[in-house]
C-alpha cells in the first residue's frame, strides 16, 4: 500500500512530494520514497514503527506522521493511515476519539448527556458544593470572602445620625432575640449615606440604615427584617454566593473556555446564574425570618408589612414610576421592571436579585395557612 | 491573545508601494474547518472533561486548537499545533494549585496574601514572555516553528508602564501603549530563524483613536439633541446608544486588525488584512443571534463562521518562493506560563 503525501526534512520550510510505502512483511514498518528513481537525490528513507509518531485524527484535516529529528510526513489520505495503524500498531482501534466524534447517535447522546449533567452541575453540584465549604470554612476566613464593614465605612457609609435613644430603645428590642442567635456572633451596627435598606455582612455585622429605622412604624416590623439578615447569617449566604460564582465562571471557562471569538456572551448565564442563586437565598432567608417570627409569637404580617411599606417607599421615591413595579432590595440596591402583563412568572422574576413583594406577601399568606394562623 | 490570529505567525506587510524586481504573488489565507464538524468535536470535548472531571480538559485544549491550526492554510499549506496534552495538563495543575495556595493564603493571613500578590506582579512579564514563547513554539508552518524571545523588561515597559503613561496623559499616549504592545509581540517573533517585523507608527494608531472619538461625538450629540427636544424618543435612545457603540467597537476592531496585518512583514515578504466593517458586523450579528437561540450549542460553528470570514480578508504578498526559511535551534518551554495566565487571568 502507498500513501501519496509531502515530505519535509525539519531544517527548511521546503516541501517534497513524496509516497510512503507500507511495508507488510520486513525490518520495516514503513518506506519512504523521496523523488523518483533515475532522478539526482532521490533516496528512500527506512522506518520501524516504533520510530513514528502518528497524530491522531481531527476531523478532516491532513494527517502528520513525525520521525527522526524533527522530519515529516504529511498525507491527505487519513483512511490510509488509520489501515497502517492498524497492522502494526498496538491499538487496534485507532482514532478512538475521532471515532466518538463521527459517530452521530453517539453526538446526540452527548448534547443531551451534557446539558443534564451542566443542569445538574448548576443547580445541584455547585449549591451543595458552596454549602459543603462554607460551613468547613473557618469563621476568619469567611469574614474575608465578603465585603468588611471597614470598607463599606470607608465607601458608602456615613456614620449614623439616629439620636442616642433611639439606638438603645432599638439596641433594646433585639438584644433578647440577639442573644438567642449568640452562635452566629451578630453585631448590630446603624450607619447613614443610603437610602432605607439593611444588610448582614459575612464578619456577623447587621448594618440598619437610618432611614429604614425611620421607616418603620412598629418595631416589631424591625425584627422582621433582623430575622431575615439573620438567615443570611445562619446559612452563610454571603459565603455561598462568592463560592458559587466563581465555581459558575470556572464550569463557563471549561465549556467555552477555547472559544473567545464571542466572549461577551458568556457573560450573560453568569450574570443569570448569580442572581437565580441570590433569589434562592432571599427566599431562605424570608422562610427562616418567619420560622423566627413564629417561633417568638410575634405575628408574621408583619414581615409583609415591611416589605409592602419598603416597597411603597422607593416607588415614591421614583416619582413616575407610576406604571413600572418596584422590587425591594434588601442588602442591595433598588431595580425597577416594567410590571408584568399578568400575575404569572415573567422573563423580569428571571432578572432580580430578589423575590418581588408581591411573592413575599404570598410567602407570608402560604406561612400562614400552613401553620393554620389566622 | 487573540485567538482569531494564529500565533503572531501571520505576517502581514506593507511593503507593497516599494517597487521590487521580483513580482510579489498575493498568497491567500483560507480556513477550511467546517461548522458541524467542529461542534462534534467540541461536543466530545465537553462531554468527556465533565466525566473525567476535567482532567481531560487538557486533551480537549489541544484538540480544540489542532483543528484550527490544522484548517488554517497559507498558500495550500497547514499551520500546526504541536503541544502535547500532557504538557498543557503540568502547567494546568501548577497553575490552580499555585491559586489556590494563593487564595487561601490571602484569606489566612491577608500580609503574606497581599506580599505574593506583589510577587505576582512582579513575575507576571516573566510568565507573559513563557506563554508568548510556549504559543509561538507550538505552532508550525510547513514543518517549521515559530519562536518568541521578549526581555523581561520590554515585557515589563509594555504591560505596566506605556498603559499607565497611557493614563496618566489621560490617553493621549494610550495609541503608544497599544503600539509598543504590538511591536513587543511581533518584533520578538520569529518564523524559524527569520524575524517578523513591524512598522506601524504612533500616527497609524492615533488615528484610529481619533477617528472613534470623532465619530462618537458627532452620533452622540445628535441622539442627545434627539431626546432632549422630543421627550417620546428617550425609549430608543439606549437602543442607538448601544448601537453606536457596537459601531465603534467593530471600527476599532476591522481598523486595529487591518493596521496590524498591514504593518507586518517576514523578510520581505508582506501581509495584509483587508476586513469590512459591514463584513465583520455581520458575522458577529448572526453568531450572536444564532448563539443565543440555541442556548449556546451555536458556539463552535460561530468560531468557525469567524475565522473563515478573517482568514477570506487576508494574503500574505510572498516575495519569492516560501521553501527557504530555516529552522531555529531546538529549544524546551513549558506550557506554564500559558497555564498561569489562565489560571490568574492576565493573558495578553
Amino acid at each position: 500500500m502507498y500513501i501519496e503525501g509531502d515530505y519535509l526534512d525539519g531544517v527548511t520550510s521546503r516541501r517534497t512530494p513524496v509516497r510512503l510505502e507500507v511495508v507488510y512483511h520486513g525490518e520495516c514498518a514503513v518506506r519512504i520514497h523521496v523523488g523518483q528513481y533515475p532522478d539526482e537525490g532521490h533516496h528512500k528513507i527506512e522506518l520501524k514503527y516504533n520510530e513514528l509518531k502518528i497524530e491522531s485524527r481531527i476531523g478532516n484535516t491532513p494527517r502528520e506522521i513525525a520521525f527522526g529529528d524533527g522530519q515529516l510526513f504529511v498525507t491527505e489520505d487519513n483512511a490510509s493511515v488509520d489501515e497502517l495503524v492498524r497492522l502494526h500498531g498496538s491499538s487496534k482501534s485507532p482514532s478512538f476519539i475521532h471515532k466518538l466524534e463521527s459517530n452521530l447517535p453517539l453526538i446526540f447522546v452527548a448534547v443531551i448527556a451534557s446539558g443534564l449533567m451542566v443542569w445538574a452541575t448548576i443547580f445541584y453540584g455547585i449549591p451543595r458544593s458552596a454549602e459543603y465549604i462554607a460551613y468547613q470554612l473557618p469563621s476568619f476566613a469567611t469574614e474575608e470572602l465578603g465585603g468588611s464593614l471597614a470598607v463599606l465605612d470607608e465607601t458608602l457609609f456615613e456614620p449614623s445620625e439616629l439620636d442616642e435613644t433611639r439606638q438603645a430603645e432599638v439596641r433594646a428590642l433585639f438584644a433578647p432575640y440577639l442573644a438567642a442567635h449568640e452562635n452566629l456572633k451578630p453585631k448590630l451596627e446603624f450607619r447613614s449615606g443610603m437610602k432605607a435598606n439593611a444588610f448582614a455582612l459575612p464578619g456577623g455585622e447587621i448594618v440598619f440604615t437610618d432611614d429604614f429605622v425611620r421607616l418603620a412604624q412598629d418595631d416589631k416590623e424591625l425584627l422582621a427584617v433582623l430575622f431575615h439578615e439573620l438567615g443570611h447569617l445562619k446559612y452563610r449566604h454571603i459565603t455561598r454566593r462568592a463560592l458559587q460564582d466563581s465555581m459558575v465562571t470556572i464550569m463557563v471557562i471549561f465549556i467555552t473556555g477555547d472559544i473567545d471569538t464571542v466572549d461577551f456572551l458568556t457573560g450573560i448565564p453568569t450574570l443569570i446564574l448569580d442572581l437565580s442563586y441570590s433569589r434562592e437565598f432571599e427566599k431562605e432567608a424570608d422562610d427562616f425570618a418567619l420560622e423566627q417570627l413564629h417561633h417568638f409569637d410575634i405575628p408574621v404580617d408583619y414581615f409583609a408589612t415591611i416589605m409592602q411599606r419598603l416597597e411603597n417607599y422607593y416607588v415614591d421615591l421614583e416619582s413616575g414610576a407610576v406604571a413600572q413595579k418596584t422590587t425591594v432590595v434588601l442588602d442591595g440596591e433598588i431595580t425597577t421592571e416594567e410590571a408584568p402583563a399578568d400575575e404569572s412568572k415573567s422573563i423580569g422574576d428571571f432578572l432580580t436579585t430578589h423575590p418581588s413583594t408581591d411573592e413575599r406577601v404570598k410567602l407570608v399568606e402560604e406561612f400562614k395557612r400552613a401553620r393554620g394562623i389566622e | 491573545m487573540n485567538d482569531l490570529s494564529p500565533p503572531v505567525a501571520q505576517p502581514e506587510s506593507q511593503s507593497d508601494d516599494q517597487p521590487s524586481s521580483r513580482p510579489k504573488s498575493p498568497l491567500g489565507f483560507e480556513f477550511r474547518g467546517d461548522g458541524m464538524e467542529y461542534f462534534k468535536i467540541w461536543i466530545v470535548n465537553i462531554l468527556l472533561t465533565i466525566l473525567t472531571l476535567g482532567i481531560y480538559s487538557a486533551w480537549a485544549t489541544v484538540r480544540n486548537n489542532r483543528y484550527f491550526y490544522s484548517n488554517l492554510y497559507l498558500d495550500d499549506n497547514n499551520f500546526r499545533y504541536l503541544a502535547e496534552p500532557i504538557q498543557i495538563l503540568k502547567g494546568r495543575l501548577i497553575a490552580i494549585a499555585a491559586l489556590v495556595l494563593f487564595t487561601i493564603t490571602s484569606q489566612m493571613a491577608p500580609v503574606i496574601g497581599l506580599g505574593l500578590m506583589l510577587l505576582l506582579l512582579v513575575a507576571i512579564p516573566y510568565f507573559v514572555n513563557q506563554s508568548l514563547a510556549f504559543t509561538n513554539r507550538m505552532s508550525a508552518y510547513k514543518n517549521l516553528q515559530f519562536r518568541f524571545k521578549g526581555s523581561y523588561g520590554e515585557a515589563f515597559m509594555v504591560l505596566y508602564v506605556w498603559p499607565f503613561v497611557g493614563i496618566l496623559t489621560l490617553g493621549i499616549l494610550y495609541p503608544l501603549a497599544l503600539l509598543r504592545l504590538n511591536q513587543y509581540m511581533v518584533r520578538n517573533s520569529s518564523y524559524g530563524t527569520t524575524p517578523f517585523t513591524f512598522d506601524a507608527t504612533f500616527g497609524d494608531y492615533g488615528k484610529i483613536f481619533l477617528t472613534m472619538i470623532g465619530a462618537g461625538i458627532v452620533l452622540a450629540i445628535p441622539t442627545w439633541g434627539l431626546v432632549a427636544f422630543v421627550p417620546s424618543l428617550a425609549l430608543i435612545a439606549p437602543v442607538m446608544a448601544a448601537a453606536v457603540y457596537f459601531g465603534l467597537i467593530v471600527f476599532f476592531m476591522v481598523k486595529t486588525t487591518n493596521l496590524f496585518y498591514g504593518s507586518l512583514a517576514l523578510a520581505d515578504h508582506g501581509f495584509d488584512a483587508d476586513l469590512q466593517m459591514g463584513g465583520l458586523a455581520k458575522v458577529i450579528l448572526i453568531n450572536t443571534f444564532l448563539t443565543i437561540i440555541t442556548l449556546g450549542l451555536y458556539l463552535p460553528a460561530a468560531k468557525v463562521r469567524m475565522a473563515k470570514y478573517v482568514c477570506s480578508c487576508m494574503v500574505m504578498h510572498a516575495n519569492g518562493p516560501l521553501d527557504n526559511f530555516v529552522a531555529a535551534e531546538k529549544e524546551n518551554v513549558s506550557a506554564l506560563g500559558d497555564e498561569f495566565g489562565q489560571a490568574f487571568d492576565f493573558a495578553v
